[in-house]
């Protein structure tokens, strides 16, 4: 296996990280799969494009207003839709995701076309070389960027008050709101922290390759690929997961061929969930 | 066996009996359209059996349609036997990928299982579309010669129809689909009473599997060319949870009701704006779930007793109404109100006569 192969898939798995820690985060916090999680990256990808395409701007400029935006979308959704959907049966908050994932699926066709875009920039295509390794320079941008919003997203869970309230509301939402934590406002800010991280993925994923209304699906099964591989409740874990993931991804395109990129992705899913279901990167399994 | 596991047994015998009697003297017209709604049925009850009695709400459909579908057809292309050993190895097939299933998916919390067969249906789709031998994305074309055509075909949906049907009216009416329910509504509770969450999950997992991979292969021989976009299509796992949910999941005549309002009121109308209709599928499972979980036919089947209980003449202190049927009931003690609950009714006409 050639050293280039290697970094491509440590440097992709920066992405999928990004993609998977909102997955995570939402999981570990509300105890919510989000099957419209992959909705919300493409979100990001979508809203980018207005100002990309339209405006002129540079995608990382516009990457802030689209984290935002998504932001914006996601609290009233969890704050009005979802959160009494956890309240009922075990089934309502799965099928509530699925049918905002399908919506949000249509009014992307419905806006934006079926047609395939992406977010022109200078280094989408363009390529440098790290240490004598020729790699395309937007997943060195998107590596580093996951890195640092894995650090905040760390640093805001483990040293603000806000974060000690989203842990707390984790732990045990009974005892947070007996204690006078607001559980339903904390649960909508997670959602949207969840979003704005899922809308930086879609950014860079929008430079590095084209989308189409549909590409959210695999998105949101490699992020859960990536949680199941970390476990609940490491970001640390999460990072390591999605690299792992992109290693794995790259080394199987360049044995079986592209088309199986996606195949081995959920086999390996399925079997960790075999396994090791408590994840990778984690002893104890608190579900 | 209860007065009403009876009633259900002996109405899904006439239906079938019917059903084979018309079908010589329907156009082909009609038979097609028939075929489609039972497959629908089909594939939309054996979600219920799993999501709506015993509580894993699957994304899988599609796989094990494909599954079906691309093993009957691969049977039949390749060698020289029936359309019948088809279905066989159809069946098969589809246990086969569910006993695999069950080891990551069955032992975890119920969410990881909806999010593995969204997967497994997502890989099956891309697998197919790599799987040269089986005709890539392009599929395959059935030997006509051998595929039933007509009112066979149409005989042949009903009774995997039915098929499905017996599985939900043996799983409401059992000891061993009462043990179902208990596992779906409080796991810890049941398995410290002695109920092997387990095997009672992979119970219901495999025979419902092995059904929708009948009806992929129905769906095979009414298509007679298949490809991993037409009978790998995610589309077949919503339409089995929107019409699930839609009529009712974990009652039995819902899907029924289901599949009747998906399909003329949504499948039908918008064939032509599949946008429009997708996004009115997404919202009608949004509005269902958050303002009447329990589906439409539970929900006008309690209507209607309310109305018929609340007249002066019937209405008594100890009167339950709507006890029995109405299966969103979170209480686990649900299933074994149903015979005191018959009587009580029974007693009620006695005592008014």
């Amino acid at each position: 296996m050639s050293m280039d192969v290697l970094a491509a898939g440590i440097l992709a798995g920066g992405l999928y990280a990004l993609v998977g820690l909102g997955i995570s985060l939402v999981f570990g916090v509300l105890k919510l799969m989000n099957l419209a999680h992959g909705e919300l990256v493409m979100a990001g990808a979508y809203i980018a494009s207005l100002f990309v395409v339209n405006a002129g701007w540079d995608p990382l400029v516009a990457l802030p207003f689209a984290m935002a935006a998504v932001a914006v979308i996601a609290y009233p959704l969890q704050r009005i839709l979802l959160t009494p959907l956890l309240r009922g049966s075990a089934t309502a908050p799965l099928v509530g995701t699925f049918g905002i994932s399908l919506v949000g699926q249509a009014i992307f066709q419905a806006v934006f076309g079926s047609h395939p875009k992406n977010l022109p920039a200078s280094y989408a295509t363009e390529g440098i070389s790290v240490g004598g390794m020729r790699v395309q320079t937007v997943y060195v941008i998107s590596f580093v960027l996951t890195i640092v919003l894995c650090l905040v997203t760390h640093f805001v869970l483990t040293h603000t008050r806000a974060g000690g309230a989203v842990r707390a509301a984790a732990a045990d939402p009974t005892t947070a709101a007996i204690l006078g934590l607001n559980v339903n406002r904390i649960y909508a800010f997670t959602m949207a922290g969840a979003a704005a991280l899922a809308a930086a993925g879609g950014v860079m994923t929008g430079v590095a390759q084209s989308f189409t209304p549909t590409s959210g699906l695999p998105l949101l099964l490699t992020g859960f690929a990536v949680m199941a591989l970390a476990g609940i409740g490491s970001v640390g874990g999460v990072f390591a997961a999605g690299v792992a993931l992109g290693v794995i991804q790259s080394l199987s395109v360049s044995t079986f061929g592209g088309g199986w990129r996606d195949v081995v992705v959920y086999v390996l899913f399925l079997v960790v969930l075999a396994v090791r279901p408590q994840g990778l990167f984690r002893r104890a399994a608190p579900a | 066996m209860t007065r009403r596991a009876l009633v259900s047994w002996l109405a899904l015998g006439a239906v079938l009996i019917s059903a084979f009697a018309q079908s010589p003297h329907m156009n082909l017209g009609d038979l097609d359209l028939g075929v489609t709604l039972l497959t629908y049925l089909a594939i939309a009850q054996a979600w219920n059996v799993l999501a709506g009695f015993s509580g894993q709400v699957s994304l899988g459909s599609a796989a094990f349609v494909a599954t079906g579908g691309y093993s009957a057809a691969l049977v039949l292309a390749h060698s020289q036997v029936s359309y019948v050993l088809g279905l066989a190895v159809a069946a098969a097939c589809s246990a086969v990928l569910a006993l695999i299933l069950a080891v990551p998916l069955l032992r975890l919390r119920g969410d990881y299982f909806a999010v593995g067969t969204l997967a497994i249906a997502i890989a099956i789709q891309a697998a197919l579309n790599n799987w040269v031998w089986a005709g890539g994305a392009g599929g395959l074309i059935l030997p006509v010669d051998r595929v039933p055509m007509g009112p066979d075909l149409f005989r042949l949906a009903a009774v995997v129809a039915a098929l499905a049907m017996g599985l939900a009216v043996f799983v409401k009416h059992s000891g061993f689909g009462l043990r179902l329910t208990a596992i779906r509504d409080n796991e810890q509770a049941a398995a410290g009473l002695g109920v092997s969450v387990y095997r009672h999950r992979l119970a219901a997992l495999v025979p419902a599997s092995m059904i929708i991979g009948l009806a992929g292969a129905v769906v095979a021989y009414q298509f007679v060319a298949i490809s991993p976009s037409g009978v790998a299509n995610l589309s077949w796992s919503l339409n089995a949870v929107l019409m699930a949910i839609v009529g009712g999941a974990g009652s039995l005549l819902g899907p029924v009701v289901g599949v009747g309002i998906v399909y003329y009121g949504l499948t039908r109308q918008l064939e032509d704006t599949q946008t429009l209709s997708q996004v009115l599928e997404g919202t009608l499972l949004i509005i269902i779930v958050r303002f009447a979980p329990e589906g439409i036919w539970p929900f006008a089947c309690r209507m209607s007793r309310r109305a018929w209980h609340s007249r002066p003449s019937a209405s008594r202190p100890g009167d339950r109404t709507g006890g029995s049927s109405s299966n969103r009931d979170k209480d686990p003690d649900q299933g074994r109100d149903q015979d005191p609950d018959t009587v009580s009714s029974d007693s009620v006409v006695v005592s008014t006569r």
